[in-house]
């Protein structure tokens, strides 16, 4: 298992399916966009306003998904050595930066119809920005400080303490009163959300996730070059 | 023309900004992936050039930089 997972059969299979995925992103978000922006109905309450979730809320999930995998990876790594998760964490992390961004950006331009005000300092918004503010932090750590060890060490720190701050995100809803609603979609559990805003909704996500893959397998490409180019000065 | 799906009764500002701002921050990520990925594989494409003929054949033998200079040749 370990022994697929090493740099050179990823960077073989990962080429292998780009081009699949260039292929079936346009169309895709084509689609997903019909059903978002004219297919799918108004909120009998929010009215249209309610179409910015279809970005607002796929964008916030991967924001949260690639913190807790970022995060688990830097751990490993800072236990085990596992030299690829390295890269595979340095593919990650400004694909749910920007992501995070988008979440916070999107979310304040929804809350100005739907509360009157873009900005509020409530547990979900705040913690939001913090998780900016981490993955930040996070790529600094990786980028400008040159000694290897040290900058591991402090992205496992970073990585641990951002996890806190994801179980805050998750359940600031539920443990402060907020702005915010509560979630409308649970894995486990009812989703109180009407198919025909889920559909969309979902065509949503699979576009952004398809997306992230094009972009992480570009980055994870640029990763394994800088590698190979510091072992070309050893041939 | 039907402007209702430009205005959104009276949201279509709001909508509409959120979508542009999500498209434009994902096309900029990813200009920003692509030209940093075709600078990294030129100045690698730049690098081997310089390397003796028994250097690239011992470099040819690894999975990885065999598939980069592949694919670079297959780009041309």
């Amino acid at each position: 298992m370990l022994n697929f997972l090493s740099p050179g059969n990823l960077f073989v299979f990962f080429n292998k399916i780009n081009k699949l995925i260039t292929k079936i992103l346009l169309p895709l978000a084509i689609v997903s966009l019909v059903f978002s922006l004219f297919l799918s109905p108004p909120d009998y309450i929010q009215g249209d306003s309610v179409r910015i979730m279809y970005v607002h809320v796929p964008s916030s999930w991967i924001a949260l998904a690639c913190f807790s995998l970022i995060g688990f990876l830097t751990i490993f790594n800072f236990l085990f050595k596992f030299k690829n998760s390295i890269l595979i964490y340095k593919s990650l992390a400004p694909i749910g930066m920007s992501f995070c961004l988008i979440s916070i950006v999107t979310g304040a331009i929804w809350g100005q119809p739907t509360w009157g005000t873009f900005w509020a300092w409530d547990a979900r918004l705040t913690s939001m920005l913090i998780l900016l503010v981490f993955y930040i932090l996070f790529i600094f750590s990786y980028k400008f400080i040159q000694n290897q060890n040290l900058s591991s060490k402090i992205c496992a720190t970073l990585a641990a303490l951002g996890i806190v701050n994801i179980f805050i995100v998750k359940y600031s809803v539920d443990f402060w009163s907020t702005l915010h609603q509560t979630s409308s979609v649970k894995i486990l559990g009812d989703t109180s959300i009407d198919k025909s805003m889920l559909v969309p909704l979902t065509l949503m996500l699979l576009v952004f996730l398809v997306y992230c893959a094009l972009i992480f397998l570009m980055k994870y490409r640029a990763e394994i070059i800088r590698m190979k180019k510091k072992g070309l000065k050893r041939l | 023309m039907n402007l209702s799906i430009f205005t959104m009764g009276g949201y279509g500002l709001y909508v509409w900004s959120a979508f542009a701002f999500t498209f434009l921050v994902c096309f900029f990520l990813f200009l920003k992936s692509r030209k940093s990925l075709k600078k990294l594989e030129s100045d690698f494409k730049d690098e081997v050039k310089k390397l003796s003929a028994e250097q690239v054949d011992t470099l040819k033998k690894g999975k990885i930089s065999k598939e980069i200079l592949t694919s670079q040749s297959k780009a041309k």
